[in-house]
């Protein structure tokens, strides 16, 4: 181990004479040895104190020529150009392990003529580039991020995070000068009631006045911006919205307190209008956060699925762009990759994975001649297809095309706190106005009526209520990603709680989706070494079965290498060791060599022979996942009904519901059919949740009001549907109702407790009886209440 | 006459107070609360080289921009 050395560059450690040795200096590769001298001749030689002895990964891999970089199309697609005529750029950079490769990467960049300005960002590694065209081409600072060891690749900015990052941007700028403006204002006013009780000049009165008049201004028309801006939009489709309600309650004092400080007469109410800005500012920014970009869904297929298929062209394979591919060309597959295009198989054979689009557990067999559907997986298959249609016809875009329309006709249920501030934005702007003209028709001055008609306004400061949602929900959603549910949409707490309906894929929902080991018969005695090798040379998933149960069983003994080693497809595997044959695998491999075995189950059999004896049976069966029937039973206490909804035959279907006690099953369903039952719940009124995980439920998930996706499922699944459980068990999926449950039950509290507080002090305004000081502390008072109140969730779930 | 004493105050704490408030919005536009780690990190790697390359490039981002490149 002694003569180990680290590699000059990668710092990774090599045998000392299998490196290149140059003076002082090791390097493991041909690759590693050439960035480093190029950082040296760039003088980044600094680059190596930085990293320590962080291991880096070595610079072995060829890329293709990066020309096409410079292609027109793709500079149309992700190249922009801003304001100043230079070219931007979004990329994602590769192999960045530490911050001292950022520094490397940012320095090489900005040492290249041309380039503007290169930013790197640690956390999700993507750099944004800003160079000028005429002078340096992307092919160029591509090359030069892969001759110093990393890999970039363009993505594109979709406009929808770069908008999502601004508005949140906007709206901390937005706090920072709420909060600071209210924080001065607040000891300012302290001063001002201090004042109230022990007497004050008028003079000193109107210097605080004018103060907070100074400090209120900003916040009032920056920071409340948005509320002008939101009820503007309201207006515009005839809506009454809380925003209407802060920023006529909060211009209106606005204006009364610059009258009263010029009137020098009577109490100023600055304080008033930046708190409320202030809260319901916080109340509406914790909205922003937690709330899911509609249309992030919609870039689904540029995301998840490879662009480029391995074509035979003249009998060389080429890879081609998946739309570059036209009917009538041979496509490969080798083992393990997804087959991204309808076809027949032209040669070759193995099996194929459907559970993707048809859920059915066991893998299938096919054979020449067969058809192949995209979106499956080749399990152990090397074959050549022949494309009988093209990508865009092809059943997965079929699939993602009819996605998009179920996500948008994805019903959006109204949620209490529009409902309700609709109205009572309503009823408090009728309660002043006709406080004002009651005031002023029983003789009082116009003055005077209008302080009062103000005062009940501002009395009914919306912040308890602006605050009652976001901040229970806020809440909600942490205790659910504590107990590994994640919920994309802090909306999605309520509606969820509002459900009638549970639909729930099988495979991999209820059930593990791995087939496992139940019963295992041992005929004559042999070497359990010998098996666990054969089952481990093969990715088939009865294989992978049989090797986790020996290894939680055995203690593993040597692995063999086999002298002979043979896959069957779709019968089995065999072997040879020593002269002993061994045979493992299904019944027909069994009979082709003429093994004698008769014992006959429904499940999955495996059998295994030795010197064409047979010596073991393993039976394997899909598993229940624990707490099924806990979740069945406590939904049914709750009013919600179960049904399965599964693409697998209907008998092992029975098999899985008898178990669990689910007496509503459809089985036999495709995705299409997934979807209808989903409408036609929908029609019936029923606000449905739907919990599957592959790719053959993407259509129910995206249409049904909640979809739930387990963590470990496709990731198309895992990026449309709402709520992600990313333990995979069945006890968080019946948590997450309990925590919305429990979530909108404090929702409705908290709105009970600032509406209590509104009919106890609007009609003391109307009378006339409010002063500031109550005011002030009564606002305070009430938000305080139910930020408190919305504490008490995690409590109260815990406590169910 | 104490009426001075407390404007004076006031303009003064609040001046302090909103010049620290400017600093902080510049931060956030100027994107430094953006990735926490790199302008952390960027410390340890100090030194006099860099900021002399930053120079540079300031230099050099001037001089291009002066030229005003246009896309043919």
């Amino acid at each position: 181990m002694s003569n180990n050395i680290a590699c000059s560059h990668c710092h990774l450690e090599f045998s000392k004479d299998v490196m290149i040795i140059e003076g002082n200096h090791y390097f493991c590769c041909n690759g590693c040895q050439g960035v480093f001298h190029l950082l040296s001749d760039e003088g980044l030689e600094s680059f190596y104190d930085k990293t320590g002895d962080i291991k880096l990964s070595p610079q072995t891999a060829q890329y293709e020529d990066s020309s096409n970089f410079n292609a027109v199309a793709f500079y149309d697609k992700f190249v922009k150009i801003d304001k100043d005529g230079f070219s931007e750029v979004s990329l994602i950079i590769e192999g960045i392990h530490c911050s001292a490769c950022i520094w490397l990467n940012e320095k090489a960049l900005h040492k290249m003529e041309g380039i503007i300005e290169a930013n790197i960002n640690f956390t999700n590694n993507k750099a944004n580039i800003i160079w000028v065209d005429s002078v340096v081409k992307l092919s160029e600072i591509i090359d030069m991020i892969r001759a110093i060891g990393y890999n970039a690749y363009p993505y594109d900015a979709s406009l929808q995070e770069v908008h999502a990052n601004k508005e949140r941007k906007e709206y901390y700028l937005k706090m920072a000068v709420a909060i600071f403006a209210s924080m001065n204002i607040m000891w300012i006013a302290v001063a001002q009631y201090a004042g109230f009780f022990s007497g004050m000049d008028q003079s000193v009165k109107t210097i605080l006045n004018i103060t907070e008049g100074v400090l209120a201004t900003p916040v009032l028309f920056y920071s409340g911006w948005v509320f002008f801006r939101g009820s503007y939009y309201g207006l515009k489709n005839r809506v009454v919205n809380m925003d209407l309600l802060v920023a006529t309650g909060a211009s209106l004092t606005y204006i009364y307190s610059i009258f009263i400080t010029i009137v020098e007469k009577g109490e100023a109410y600055f304080d008033s209008v930046s708190m409320i800005v202030t809260f319901v500012l916080i109340g509406k920014f914790l909205e922003v956060i937690s709330k899911k970009n509609a249309a992030d869904t919609l870039d689904i297929i540029g995301k998840h699925l490879p662009s480029e298929v391995n074509v035979l062209k003249n009998a060389k394979i080429v890879s081609l762009k998946l739309e570059d591919v036209s009917v009538g060309d041979t496509i490969v597959v080798s083992s393990g990759e997804k087959i991204l295009l309808d076809g027949i198989i032209i040669k070759g054979e193995g099996s194929f994975d459907e559970s993707n689009l048809t859920g059915e557990s066991q893998a299938i067999y096919k054979a020449k001649g067969e058809n192949v559907i995209s979106g499956t997986i080749s399990i152990d298959a090397d074959i050549h297809f022949e494309a009988t249609r093209d990508f865009e016809h092809s059943t997965l875009s079929n699939l993602v095309s009819l996605l998009e329309t179920a996500i948008n006709k994805k019903p959006r249920i109204e949620q209490l706190a529009n409902k309700l501030s609709e109205h009572f934005s309503t009823v408090v702007l009728l309660l002043s106005i006709i406080t004002f003209f009651v005031w002023w028709f029983w003789p009082h001055s116009f003055e005077e009526s209008l302080m009062v008609a103000i005062s009940v306004i501002v009395i009914a400061c919306p912040c308890a209520l602006g605050l009652a949602t976001p901040v229970a929900t806020l809440v909600g959603l942490n205790l659910g990603a504590k107990k590994g549910i994640l919920f994309k949409e802090a909306a999605q707490l309520e509606t969820m709680a509002k459900v009638d309906l549970l639909l729930v894929d099988k495979t991999g929902t209820l059930t593990i989706g791995k087939p496992k080991v139940i019963k295992e018969q041992l005929l004559n005695n042999f070497d359990i070494g010998l098996l666990y090798s054969l089952v481990k040379s093969s990715n088939h998933p009865i294989s992978i079965g049989i090797k986790n149960y020996l290894e939680e069983k055995e203690e593993i003994v040597n692995e063999i290498i086999f002298d002979e080693f043979s896959q069957i497809a779709a019968r089995g595997i065999i072997a040879k060791y020593n002269n002993i044959e061994i045979i493992g695998g299904n019944i027909q491999l069994m009979h082709e060599n003429n093994i004698k075995c008769n014992y006959e189950t429904d499940e999955s059999l495996f059998y295994v022979a030795i010197d064409k004896k047979l010596v073991a049976i393993y039976e394997l069966s899909d598993s229940i996942k624990s707490g099924a029937n806990e979740l069945i039973s406590s939904l049914k206490n709750i009013g919600i009904e179960t049904i399965m909804l599964t693409g697998d035959h209907k008998k092992s279907a029975q098999k899985v519901a008898d178990k669990i006690g689910i007496t509503n099953i459809h089985s036999e369903l495709s995705p299409q059919d997934k979807l209808k039952i989903v409408e036609k719940f929908q029609e019936d009124g029923k606000v449905i949740v739907m919990v599957g995980d592959g790719v053959n439920d993407i259509l129910a998930l995206g249409r049904s009001d909640i979809g739930i996706v387990m963590g470990s499922g496709s990731d198309i699944a895992v990026d449309i549907s709402d709520v992600v459980l990313l333990n995979n068990s069945l006890e968080s999926l019946l948590a997450a109702f309990k925590i919305s449950d429990t979530t909108f039950k404090l929702i409705k509290q908290n709105f009970g407790i600032s509406l209590l507080y509104n009919a106890i002090t609007i009609p003391l305004a109307m009378a006339g009886y409010v002063i500031p000081l109550i005011a002030a502390l009564s606002m305070s008072f009430s938000s305080l209440l139910v930020v408190g109140n919305s504490m008490r969730i995690k409590y109260k779930v815990n406590r169910k | 006459m104490d009426n001075w004493v407390i404007v004076m105050m006031l303009i003064g704490s609040l001046f302090l107070g909103g010049m620290a408030l400017i600093a902080f919005m510049w931060a956030v536009k100027n994107g430094q609360f953006d990735d926490e780690e790199k302008y952390l990190n960027a410390t340890k790697f100090d030194n006099v080289e860099d900021l002399q390359a930053a120079v540079e490039n300031e230099k050099k981002l001037e001089e291009l921009k002066k030229k005003s490149y246009r896309p043919e």
